[in-house]
């Protein structure tokens, strides 16, 4: 199971050191850090997090670039040709060396030695390229990417995760689905909102084999999952048979009290100003219905619905809310359609009488659950009426 | 009235729906609960596509997205015998098989006949950038009207008729995996492994071709060969293809000593780590023993340093400066012959090409200047090229006739493969293949398991002379053993393109 770094002093001064190192070596290539950061290494055993801190320094908060005034790939040429029909030897890559400097010197307009071409030769190649710019990092934030990055490490072998999600308000489910779709990700959602809910992430083709196919995918959903409020997680990894006593399956937990930090920005309060503004309202409305936002999940096959609110009364009932503001058709229709295969009477849409549902093809008469209208804003009141009617 | 059984193709799997009457299909099915529908394996699409029409379910199929192809072949030429067989054997095992053939046996042509047999959109996945990029120009030779397009090497084309990396196709299999009615696998030995059988897994192809003149894997996955392809339809030896003639060639194996300070230097690294084994009770040798070497290396300061200790002997010996000078002196010797030098790590590569000037291949070289100074060898502008292991694989360079191996990993395939090569030539020079190693090291011990695997068994991987310079004598006492057995035939070959 991957090691954490805690937040402690000894660590903070190593990650300070570290990123001190990167900020003194703006104009040095990526080869010249190495080196830098193998002599910091020495003969410590402490080498693989030095190495796992360097890297996220070097990957996710610096940027190289090369530096060279003609294309290396050209020079090589010029260099190579003028070498060919000599035998090799020391001496005469001199020769060749300090005649292709003379003609630069001559074509650039300033003074170019023979090594310079030699340092040239493979400026375009990753170890060459020079530090350019450093976002530093505070060591905090170094470290908790450190072990954001470990736990995803672990999950780059896992062939399925499941989580549950705690009762939650709010839940902040949207941002984890989007990610789970832009991942390609699958899921089998079961539970209700007041118990919780238990969510199978895999892929398509899990279905028929395990397979690490999705490891990366589900350990890019992590940091997503890190905003949703009480979770938690259960990776089947499969680790690699390096020996006949590796297992053949293992298991990574991991829940909402983790402290990791997600490096994801924070999905948005509320998708619209129109909600926001309802959830405004509602609070200031004297009511036994308390507002719930993004609490429930309706599976439907190969999708789910995340109304934006659920309405709760004191006395136990309790009702949905989604809001249907300024669309394009295929979306509305989208909509529609996923409202009609949910099936929940419990639902209420608040539509805008500005949509042109005819020209998305959705006849009102269709629409199989409760509806309020609304024309600028959804009013409490309205949405009441509804519930009481 | 009910809706036809449709279906449809999903990210490297078949979603079957309604289901069908009938049960035959449903051994290839499996509920998914996360869709509510019927899922099944894309790889089994032909089977079950058979069995559905079998049984005269009407289906609606939107799972392929196939194109047809014209293909009007501007290389036509007179298969030879072998080739006109594996076809046929291909063919009537249901265009489903792995054809065996020895290396320069024109695989190629005859992946050519298949793709025309089957005139639909081709995908055709390749181990390394260069063999990508000839098999590119040769479909443009071959079909210069053809749609052809590439993926990998950072090309992303998306045309009817494809050349991939093995890795570039792993990473897409999903979204390949119904746009291509025929599968051409080249070395085909590399799809079973866990990343890259996907490939042929998430596809719908109900046509698949794989060609490999090794089929053989040491972690014994070629079985799995006959699940993602299908069947070995033909197999055939070079003896079998012109009566054992090999190409003749001398095997130079050159001994370095260290430096005494060298020599030092490198006993006290191993005295380093002995000691430290030799307290762990750690034996070297066998995979179990130095994984435990790598585990007690990372608990502590002592295992660290004997780590350290290894990993620069290994340096040492792999890359003293004494094989340099041994590089500078042959190449001195044997100016301009076309030589390849061939190197196990790219930092040797690029120590040699910085220090003597000499253009270097690695995986790193971009594409268009690895096609370059293949192109200036070729033409002889450039006379030596230094390259480390992307070379490896079927590129052809006839013209080079002395290779020098500074190191090596010891594994079979790979030191054949460069042997291969250079006996790849059609004058009719002598052609040579030094071997450069470092004496009483652990290096020595690769070495010699190499060459015993050369003696033990022979591999057919060799280029066949053309007739007029046929030699009856087989090559030198290191591979005077290929074996002979295979019929004498007379018939010549020559390279099919």
């Amino acid at each position: 199971m991957p090691k954490r770094l805690p937040c402690n002093a000894d660590n903070l001064v190593l990650a300070a050191e570290l990123i001190g190192l990167f900020r003194a070596a703006q104009g040095s290539t990526r080869g010249e850090i190495g080196g830098q950061l193998q002599i910091l290494e020495g003969e410590h055993t402490d080498y693989r997090m030095k190495r796992g801190l360097a890297h996220l320094l070097e990957s996710a908060f610096s940027t190289f670039e090369m530096h060279c005034p003609l294309d290396p790939s050209t020079l090589r040429q010029r260099v190579f040709m003028c070498s060919a029909p000599s035998v090799p030897s020391p001496q005469s890559s001199t020769a060749t060396l300090t005649a292709v400097a003379d003609t630069l010197s001559r074509e650039l307009g300033r003074d170019i030695g023979p090594e310079q071409v030699r340092a040239w030769l493979y400026a375009d190649m990753r170890e060459e390229q020079v530090l350019t710019s450093f976002e530093e990092p505070t060591p905090e934030a170094l470290l908790q990417r450190y072990n954001l990055a470990q736990a995803q490490g672990a999950l780059y072998r896992a062939s399925q995760v499941v989580i549950t999600a705690h009762r939650n308000d709010p839940g902040e489910y949207k941002l984890l689905f989007r990610y789970l779709k832009l991942f390609g990700l699958m899921t089998y959602i079961e539970g209700d909102a007041d118990h919780g809910f238990t969510l199978t992430i895999d892929g398509p083709t899990s279905l028929f084999t395990p397979s690490t196919r999705y490891g990366l995918a589900l350990a890019k959903l992590l940091p997503a999952l890190l905003h949703v409020t009480r979770w938690s997680l259960v990776a089947t990894l499969v680790p690699r048979q390096l020996s006949p006593y590796t297992p053949q399956v293992a298991r990574f937990a991991l829940d909402a009290g983790c402290g990791l930090v997600s490096h994801y920005p924070p999905g948005k309060l509320h998708d619209s100003i129109l909600e926001q503004a309802f959830a405004e309202r509602w609070a200031q409305t004297s009511t036994a219905w308390r507002l719930e936002r993004e609490v429930e999940l309706i599976p439907l096959p190969g999708s789910v619905m995340v109304p934006d609110f659920r309405l709760v009364h004191a006395d136990g009932r309790s009702c949905l809310l989604e809001i249907v503001g300024y669309w394009r058709p295929e979306y509305l229709r989208k909509k529609f359609a996923q409202v009609r295969r949910a099936g929940r009477q419990d639902l209420i849409l608040a539509v805008s009488e500005r949509l042109n549902l005819d020209g998305a093809g959705v006849k009102r008469e269709d629409i199989p659950v409760r509806v309020v209208w609304f024309k600028d804003r959804v009013l409490p009141k309205a949405v009441l009426d509804v519930l009481e009617g | 009235m009910a809706r036809s059984p449709t279906l449809s193709f999903d990210r490297g799997t078949l979603l079957l729906h309604p289901p069908p009457p009938g049960k035959a299909w449903i051994d290839y099915a499996t509920w998914d609960d996360r869709v509510e529908r019927f899922r099944i394996p894309a790889i089994r699409y032909r089977r079950l596509v058979e069995v559905l029409n079998a049984q005269g379910t009407p289906l609606l199929d939107k799972a392929p997205e196939f194109s047809a192809l014209t293909l009007e072949s501007a290389l036509e030429m007179t298969p030879y015998p072998h080739q006109s067989d594996a076809l046929a054997s291909w063919l009537a095992a249901g265009r489903l098989g792995v054809v065996v053939l020895p290396t320069g046996a024109g695989k190629t042509y005859l992946a050519q006949l298949a793709m025309q047999a089957i005139s639909l959109s081709t995908l055709i996945v390749v181990p390394t950038l260069d063999l990508m990029h000839q098999w590119y120009a040769h479909l443009l030779a071959a079909f210069p009207d053809a749609p052809v397009g590439l993926l990998g090497g950072g090309a992303h084309d998306n045309t009817p008729l494809l050349v991939a990396t093995y890795d570039s196709a792993a990473i897409s299999a999903e979204a390949l995996g119904n746009k291509y009615a025929l599968l051409v696998f080249d070395e085909c030995h590399h799809l079973p492994s866990e990343f890259t059988r996907v490939i042929a897994e998430y596809s719908l192809a109900p046509y698949r071709l794989g060609l490999t003149a090794t089929p053989e894997r040491s972690d014994g996955k070629h079985a799995d060969l006959h699940t993602l392809i299908g069947p070995e339809v033909y197999r055939t030896s070079v003896a079998a293809l012109s009566g054992s003639v090999l190409a003749k060639h001398r095997i130079v194996r050159l001994t370095v000593k260290l430096s005494a300070r060298e020599r030092q230097h490198y006993d006290a690294l191993i005295e380093t780590r002995n000691r430290f084994l030799q307290a762990r009770g750690i034996r070297l040798g066998s995979l179990t023993g130095w994984q435990s070497f790598v585990r007690a290396s990372a608990l502590s300061r002592a295992g660290r340093s004997a780590m350290l200790a290894h990993r620069e002997a290994r340096a040492l010996a792999f890359g003293t400066a004494g094989k340099l000078r041994v590089l500078v002196d042959l190449l001195a010797q044997h100016h301009p012959a076309r030589t390849l030098i061939f190197t196990d790590d790219n930092t040797m590569v690029y120590r040699i090409s910085r220090q003597y000037l000499i253009p270097a291949i690695t995986h790193k070289t971009p594409v268009k200047e690895r096609h370059d100074i293949l192109h200036r060898f070729r033409t002889g502008e450039y006379p030596v090229v230094a390259a480390s292991r992307v070379l490896n694989e079927g590129v052809d360079v006839p013209e080079a006739s002395i290779a020098i191996v500074l190191s090596g990993t010891g594994s079979r395939r790979e030191y054949v493969q460069r042997l291969g090569r250079i006996l790849r030539r059609r004058e009719g020079k002598l052609a040579v293949l030094y071997e450069v190693v470092a004496e009483a090291t652990s290096e020595e011990q690769v070495s010699r398991r190499r060459r015993q695997t050369v003696h033990v068994r022979p591999y057919q991987q060799f280029d066949l002379l053309e007739p007029g310079l046929r030699v009856a004598e087989a090559g030198d006492e290191t591979l005077d053993q290929q074996n002979r057995d295979g019929q004498e035939d007379d018939r010549s070959y020559r390279p099919s393109y």
